[in-house]
């Protein structure tokens, strides 16, 4: 037995009604949107691979940006700070055995992405780099703002998780689906509890109130529309789709589950850094 | 200290709300009441200048009604104060 069939054992000992949430969502369809790739040269790479300086020096920008590795410390710190949340504000026992079994799958998810360092560049390994974008950094101060920060920031993880199913990188594009479908169900996890909280009126109007503050963060999570360095990682199959492009279908979805909850969206262009 | 951390220190400092230090390697401090000591929160050091005064200053009604803060109210209390 590998080590991930261990892992997967584990985890499917853990499957309760609710856990895995992406289960549900999955059973009734293609909850994404599907990316088509623009025409454009057919790179493959797979690990061990010479692999051109610019793909390299792109790959690893991506890989930086995404986080998820046991040898990132900051990424250790947003964990716990996760751990934090739960032991200081759980409203019950399920959402807090809810939140534990969302952090062993983002261990799982470290030690995922740790192989495909080590498979990359040994130094990258043990590199700590910390979350950039000022959405890992925003407050959280409620169970309301956490459950937003995995509705919205692990949703994002999802559609990027989507766009490498087409990833010229091997390793890569083969984590993709796994990856893709636990981000989903993190983000669910999150609308989850957000579903409990606007159930009563206080906890709605929190809910709207603080929405203010991650709307913006999560749109602008994307990046700038006109980023000069995404043509280049579609040209490498990186990618497949632009900032505005992910964004808009992104947004979309959102939208539509904010909307089912009874919250009023806010302006797409207030309080946003990032257009 | 980072001058945003220092910026983080003073706009939650104005509602009753004390930054602890880094927790675990850094990166992320823990939001205490300055009342009683209770943990409500953490935020990162890494918020642009000036949104971490926009944030609180965005949050001010919500912790005068107490729907954040403290439920030892010290938060509310200081605000009805300064309103006074």
């Amino acid at each position: 037995m590998s080590e991930m069939d261990v892992i997967r054992d584990a985890e499917e000992r853990g499957r309760t009604d609710l856990w895995p949430l992406w289960r549900r969502v999955y059973a009734q369809g293609d909850p994404l949107p599907k990316f088509t790739p623009p025409a454009r040269p057919a790179h493959r790479f797979d690990e061990g691979q010479p692999l051109p300086e610019e793909y390299k020096s792109l790959l690893l920008k991506m890989l930086r940006h995404e986080g998820e590795r046991a040898g990132n410390k900051s990424f250790l710190g947003l964990m716990g700070t996760c751990l934090d949340l739960a032991e200081a504000l759980f409203p019950t026992r399920e959402m807090r055995l809810l939140k534990a079994e969302y952090l062993a799958e983002e261990l799982k998810h470290a030690i995922m992405f740790h192989r495909l360092a080590v498979g990359l560049e040994h130094d990258f390994a043990l590199r700590d780099v910390p979350y950039a974008h000022y959405a890992f950094h925003l407050p959280r101060e409620s169970w309301a703002d956490d459950a937003f920060f995995h509705f919205f920031v692990d949703l994002n993880g999802a559609f990027h998780a989507r766009d490498w199913r087409e990833s010229s990188y091997v390793p890569l594009q083969k984590m993709s689906a796994t990856v893709e479908r636990d981000e989903l169900g993190h983000s669910e996890m999150g609308y989850y509890f957000l579903q409990e909280i606007c159930s009563t009126p206080r906890g709605k109007a929190q809910a709207q109130a603080l929405l203010a503050k991650w709307y913006p963060a999560t749109l602008d999570m994307f990046g700038r529309s006109d980023s000069p360095n995404v043509p280049k990682f579609i040209q490498w199959g990186l990618k497949s789709v632009g900032n505005a492009e992910i964004r808009r279908a992104y947004k979309a979805y959102v939208d539509r589950k904010l909307v089912a909850l009874g919250l009023d969206l806010p302006d797409e262009r207030a309080r946003r850094r990032f257009l | 200290m980072s001058d945003i951390v220092e910026e983080i220190r003073r706009a939650y400092a104005g509602v009753g709300i004390r930054l602890d230090q880094p927790a675990s390697y850094g990166t992320y401090y823990r939001l205490l009441c300055a009342g009683c000591g209770r943990m409500l929160g953490n935020v990162g050091d890494r918020l642009l200048p000036g949104q971490a005064q926009e944030i609180v200053d965005a949050q001010r009604d919500m912790y005068a009604s107490g729907l954040l803060g403290c439920t030892c109210g010290h938060q509310q209390e200081r605000l009805k104060g300064a309103r006074a």
